[in-house]
């Protein structure tokens, strides 16, 4: 008896919740509210959280009219229109740190100046790669150099053999190459690239994924063999500018505009993306308002393959992973915000 | 996770770090007053050129004549003032014959703290050693101009091949300890140029596999005793040789798993703090070989050098991460790190600083240090005389004081419109008057005792040289 009488009460109640959807909100209730998620039966609970969502929506499309309208109206009387609103990011809300890069800084050009890729970046040494692998290799390894060969001017790729890696940079070294590249596989899949400047040079290594192809990527092109434009973007810290730089380094420093080919590394969040696009100039006739026109468009059409790297450690002096100093490594301490980026 | 833990004692003590750079720039960071501050850059010596590196340091932080000694990637070995900068003198450390400093760079240098002749007081003894093994033992007097006395450095070899990594000089500075790449640890005695021991390397391990001898650092435990010290190796070893046991070392264990870069003593003898190449630093206890705790900093690059203070419970460490991280010893904590823009290749404490401005003036010497004393106490007998002056006048209102002097002034330049200011006086107020009357007789007092009892108070210059020109401007209004 008791039972069910409660469980009508619990019945009477979610009907009260029901028809308080919207008085709860605004709090003229004294009662305690009772949340849609506290509703037992399913089939009312879906039924309630349906009306308070398609609430939600018709109070939006409100608050972007009115917020359109004023807009407008601001703009019909001459007046500053209200100021977009910035949404917050965590890129903008990155935390503060103080070894961003400053142009006003002059022991940073001067230390700039002083680094390893200054020859090649000043156009004394053209640079010349070397493409290897790790031991095993298959697949998508081969094919991801070849792309790779396609996108780097000047670059051979060497059989890895059995050789040391060590050794490997002594003939490298030998036959002045400015960097060598090693492509990591892991079960048939590249997953780690390892940079290597020389002869002096530091060896970044990088961890790759999302590698894609360009047999992959829908309406792709193929690539000239001009140079390449490069577009470096945000990397601004100190260290930033430094893999920055080491990436600039593996490209000839004077791109041939002729080709139209642009290779873009892209840093966001510590993660650098990798693109490479052709593009064009398409003049379009327009009519507009009995006045023709030609209205110049750019177009990209994306070529040869896209990978994301982020960075694992970046060595001083060429590589050796035991007895080589590390000028930067992660290590999980470092790790106290997730608005903390290094590069 | 990151773990998290509040720190109690943040701040830093009052320090003076010197940090060495890859540009070849001497950077000093000091923390400032009593309590605790953060520790900012205050100067930087030196211009910008990579080929001048700094490769190693070492100082001498006496109070009373401090000296700091640098040697550059390009062979110049120069000394200091760690106070002001100021170059005392340089020389070359591969002579003037100018061999290439390519292959052959210095890997250790260090400034002698004991006077080698006590009656030549500007001169101080230099330990150089190359990594080709050429150690060089030169004391050097600066005024350059007295170079006819410079007596011919006393050379050695400490090694016939490998490379030489470092050099280091022990408390009573009569031992000398040297090591490197394919050379075993050795103690040279300095006085007679002669080996007295060198270390055996450890037999092979279970599996028959020897690892090459590769020391890159070392420290002696403690001032008094240079048989006892702690080296590290590449092979990410920390090993302690006790020089009176046996050859091979006495104490061995492994540190993370890359080379050993830095290692440093406590004062207590026991303790010691290692840095390696990838960013780790940690205090052990090298009676037991345990770890007592590592400094986690969100350091990121290798460590370079680690400097315990003398005074205070801190160390600094510094390196290619291009910051200067403070740890507090007995917390583990860091307590600041300071962004040096360079990788920085050196650290030296002076541990004359407490981080007040008059200790600072103290620490200050130059060449002519008597003088420097006398005029500081000069200053400081201005400072009592003005208070005097102030005691004096503590009944007038400071203002009117002024208004006093400018009047007094005025009067020096336009002697011609004497009437004007008789009226202005009037019209001011009594006290002033009356002050202004009783220093004219004072100063007219002193006029007719004479110079005598002036030239009694001699040591008092400046304030003598005060009153004489009050006297002569109350003769021109006489």
């Amino acid at each position: 008896m008791g039972y069910k009488r409660k469980k009508g009460d619990g019945d009477d109640e979610e009907m009260d919740g029901e028809d308080r959807g919207r008085p709860s909100f605004n709090g003229s209730e004294k009662r305690n509210v009772i949340l849609p998620s506290m509703i037992k039966n399913k089939d009312k609970r879906a039924k309630v959280y349906a009306k308070q969502k398609h609430e939600k929506k018709i109070e939006k499309q409100k608050k972007i009219k009115a917020r359109d309208a004023a807009e407008k109206r601001a703009l019909e009387l001459g007046e500053e229109p209200p100021q977009k609103m910035i949404p917050n990011t965590i890129e903008n809300t990155r935390e503060a740190d103080e070894t961003m890069c400053r142009p006003d800084d002059e022991e940073l050009f001067a230390d700039i100046d002083a680094d390893e890729f200054n020859p090649v970046l000043r156009q004394e040494i053209t640079p010349k790669v070397l493409i290897t692998t790790c031991r095993f290799n298959s697949t998508r390894g081969p094919a991801f150099i070849s792309e790779l060969l396609s996108v780097i001017p000047n670059s051979t790729y060497h059989k890895r053999g059995t050789y040391d890696l060590k050794k490997i940079v002594e003939y490298a070294k030998k036959k002045d190459f400015t960097s060598l590249i090693v492509v990591h596989t892991n079960r048939r899949e590249p997953d780690a690239l390892l940079i290597i400047g020389l002869p002096n040079g530091p060896t970044a290594h990088f961890k790759l994924s999302n590698l894609v192809l360009r047999k992959d990527i829908k309406n792709h092109g193929n690539p000239t063999s001009h140079e390449p434009e490069l577009i470096l973007k945000n990397f601004s810290t100190r260290l930033g500018n430094r893999v920055g730089r080491f990436f600039q380094s593996l490209f000839p420093q004077e791109p041939n505009f002729r080709g139209r080919r642009v290779v873009t590394f892209h840093n966001q969040r510590d993660f650098i993306f990798f693109r490479h696009h052709r593009y064009i100039f398409e003049a379009k006739e327009t009519k507009t308002k009995g006045k023709d026109g030609e209205k110049v468009k750019a177009r990209l059409q994306e070529c040869g393959p896209r990978f994301t790297l982020k960075l694992v450690t970046l060595q001083h002096g060429t590589f050796d992973p035991r007895g080589g100093e590390f000028e930067w490594v992660h290590k999980p301490e470092m790790d106290t915000s997730r608005r903390r980026f290094f590069l | 996770m990151p773990r998290i833990i509040t720190n109690e004692t943040y701040g830093c003590p009052p320090i003076r770090a010197l940090t060495f750079d890859s540009l070849g720039l001497i950077k000093v960071t000091e923390a400032r007053g009593k309590e605790r501050g953060t520790p900012t850059v205050v100067n930087t010596w030196g211009e910008m050129n990579a080929n001048r590196s700094v490769i190693a340091a070492s100082m001498d932080d006496r109070l009373d004549n401090p000296l700091l000694a640098v040697a550059r990637k390009d062979g110049k070995i120069e000394v200091l003032n760690p106070c002001t900068g100021d170059l005392h003198f340089s020389y070359s450390a591969f002579g003037d014959d100018g061999c290439s400093p390519e292959d052959n760079e210095v890997s250790g240098l260090h400034l002698f703290r004991k006077q080698i002749d006590d009656q030549a007081e500007r001169s101080c003894t230099l330990l150089t050693c190359t990594k080709k093994g050429d150690v060089s033992l030169r004391s050097v007097k600066f005024p350059a101009d007295s170079t006819d006395e410079a007596a011919a450095p006393k050379t050695w070899k400490a090694c016939g091949t490998g490379e030489l990594l470092f050099g280091k000089v022990d408390g009573s500075e009569n031992f000398g300890l040297f090591g490197g790449k394919r050379v075993e640890a050795n103690i040279w005695d300095l006085e007679q140029c002669t080996k007295i021991w060198s270390a055996k390397s450890p037999p092979k391990d279970s599996l028959g596999i020897f690892t090459p001898t590769w020391f890159t650092c070392a420290a002696f435990l403690s001032n008094e005793d240079h048989r006892k010290f702690v080296t590290g190796t590449k092979s990410h070893q920390v090993r302690l040789y006790d020089a009176s046991a046996q050859r091979r070392p006495v104490l061995s264990f492994d540190f993370h798993e890359t080379a050993v870069t830095a290692i440093c003593e406590d004062p207590d003898g026991h303790t010691i703090y290692v840095g390696n190449a990838s960013a780790d630093l940690a205090a052990y206890d090298i009676r037991t070989g345990k770890l007592l705790g590592s400094f986690l900093g969100k350091c990121s690059g290798s460590i370079r050098s680690v400097v315990r203070h003398p005074r205070h419970q801190v160390i600094a460490s510094c390196g290619l991460d291009r910051y200067l991280r403070v740890y507090d010893v007995k917390t583990r904590q860091l307590i600041s790190a300071v962004f040096l823009k360079q990788h920085l290749t050196g650290l030296v404490f002076d541990s004359g600083f407490s981080g007040e401005e008059t200790a600072v003036a103290n620490t200050v010497v130059d060449d002519d240090a008597t003088e420097e004393n006398m005029t500081i106490m000069e200053q400081e007998d201005d400072e009592e005389d003005e208070e005097e002056q102030e005691d004096e006048a503590e009944k007038a209102p400071v203002k009117k004081k002024k208004s006093k002097k400018e009047k007094r002034s005025r009067k020096k330049v336009q002697e011609d419109d004497d009437d004007e200011e008789e009226k202005e006086d009037e019209t001011e107020e009594a006290p002033v008057k009356k002050k202004k009357s009783k220093k004219e007789k004072r100063s007219r007092e002193k006029v007719s005792e004479g110079e005598e009892t002036d030239e009694v108070r001699s040591s008092k210059k400046t304030r003598e040289h005060k009153k004489k020109t009050k006297k002569v401007k109350h003769n021109q209004e006489d």
